[in-house]
């Protein structure tokens, strides 16, 4: 019963005739191993080319195997070669995908660049635009600044053109009074004489003067005034100076009668001070005999 | 024994007819063809100017490959269809690694 045993010797030295591996496969093979440990080793591949490097990984396996069985040197070959063409493609791929992930990273980054300069772009434009507003904004202030100054000034001076107006009627109308424009306004004197019968009884003619003067006053409300009591320097000077403000006194006392408000009218006596003419004359110190009436500017 | 030494004759012929088929396919490889063709025809617009070299050896394969299959040698031509495939397939990608790198470095030089 040895005759089948004898056969499949026969049979297999047959298979292995076709199929011993030659000088030109283990070359191939040598080849395929270097450039499959290239690949491998390099972290490029094992990042971007995991599955090529796999694909590589297992035509070389089979050209071993097949190797060790002693196969075809022809598929021993085959195998290395697709091994060793998978290898290098596993790098290219590393090499495009690395390129490919690094194109994008870039690409990304100028965008951003971008996005950033537009943003400081726009930022500046802003800027820009707020610090026009600003600035249109104070301009307009500074027209506004001058138009009301100026029309401050015009009120001002139609005011005073009234007042002035009005202190020339009252000048024509009570008879007595002067008015002259001095620093301090205008000054309305008017002579004791004029006023006072004697002590601080009124004549029966200031009545007019009192009414005009307090129309006036009336008519211009915004304005304070100061009353002041001037005598001659005939007699003691503390009697002049008590009669001088008893007078003003009662010219205010007249006018709050009359509807001044109080609080409008300050009055005070100077006695003998501020003569306005010579006390060696009669009629000089009738000059000096006086009340004014100082109408504040307001 | 006569018997025995003509069953042996008729099995060493039967056994080497069957060595000499198992040499030979019996298939033409038809999708392997049609991959390796396919793989060429994609790689050579870009692999022309970019990996010349590469290409060629896919061309050269895939032509030997064309022939074997009309000579009949299907097994051949299946192996050389695989082996022009993984030519054609790291020229296409010699190609776009290339032409990657081109347009990376242009990108960073500020285009």
């Amino acid at each position: 019963m040895n005759t089948p045993w004898k056969f499949t010797v026969l049979a297999a030295a047959l298979a292995a005739g076709c199929a011993a591996v030659s000088p030109a496969a283990n070359e191939r093979l040598e080849q395929a191993r270097a450039s499959y440990r290239s690949a491998a080793e390099d972290p490029q591949v094992q990042r971007y080319a995991a599955p090529e490097l796999q694909n590589a990984a297992n035509a070389l396996k089979e050209a071993e195997r097949l190797a060790k069985e002693g196969a075809y040197s022809e598929l021993v070959e085959h195998n290395a070669y697709l091994a060793e063409r998978r290898a290098r493609t596993a790098l290219r791929t590393a090499q495009a995908r690395q390129a490919e992930a690094e194109l994008v990273a870039a690409r990304e980054e100028r965008r951003r660049a971008q996005a950033q300069a537009r943003e400081r772009e726009a930022a500046a434009a802003r800027a820009q635009a707020q610090q026009a507003e600003r600035e249109r904004q104070q301009a307009e202030a500074r027209v506004k600044l001058v138009e009301e100054e100026s029309a401050r000034q015009q009120l001002q001076k139609a005011a005073a053109a009234q007042l002035a107006a009005d202190v020339n009627r009252l000048e024509s109308e009570a008879a007595g009074v002067r008015a002259r424009q001095t620093e301090r306004g205008w000054v309305l004197t008017v002579g004791d004489a004029l006023l006072f019968e004697r002590g601080t009884m009124f004549q029966p003619g200031a009545e007019h003067t009192l009414d005009e003067l307090a129309q006036f006053l009336k008519k211009h409300p915004q304005r304070n005034v100061s009353i002041e009591g001037f005598t001659d320097a005939s007699g003691q000077k503390e009697a002049n100076e008590r009669l001088s403000e008893r007078r003003a006194e009662a010219v205010k006392f007249a006018l709050v009668q009359r509807g001044v408000e109080p609080h409008r009218i300050e009055a005070r006596g100077y006695g003998a001070s501020f003569p306005v003419s010579s006390s060696d004359s009669e009629s000089g110190r009738q000059l000096n005999r006086r009340v004014e009436i100082v109408i504040n500017p307001s | 024994m006569k018997a025995a030494a003509k069953a042996a004759v008729l099995f060493l012929a039967v056994a080497f007819v069957a060595a000499l088929a198992a040499c030979a396919t019996t298939d033409p490889p038809e999708s392997e063809m049609a991959a390796a063709r396919a793989m060429v025809a994609q790689a050579r617009p870009v692999a022309q100017a970019a990996a010349p070299t590469e290409l060629a050896t896919a061309e050269g394969t895939l032509a030997r490959a064309e022939t074997a299959l009309q000579r009949g040698h299907y097994e051949h031509a299946r192996l050389l269809a695989e082996e022009a495939e993984a030519d054609a397939r790291l020229a296409w990608t010699t190609a776009e690694a290339a032409r990657l790198q081109g347009t990376l470095q242009s990108e960073r030089s500020g285009r």
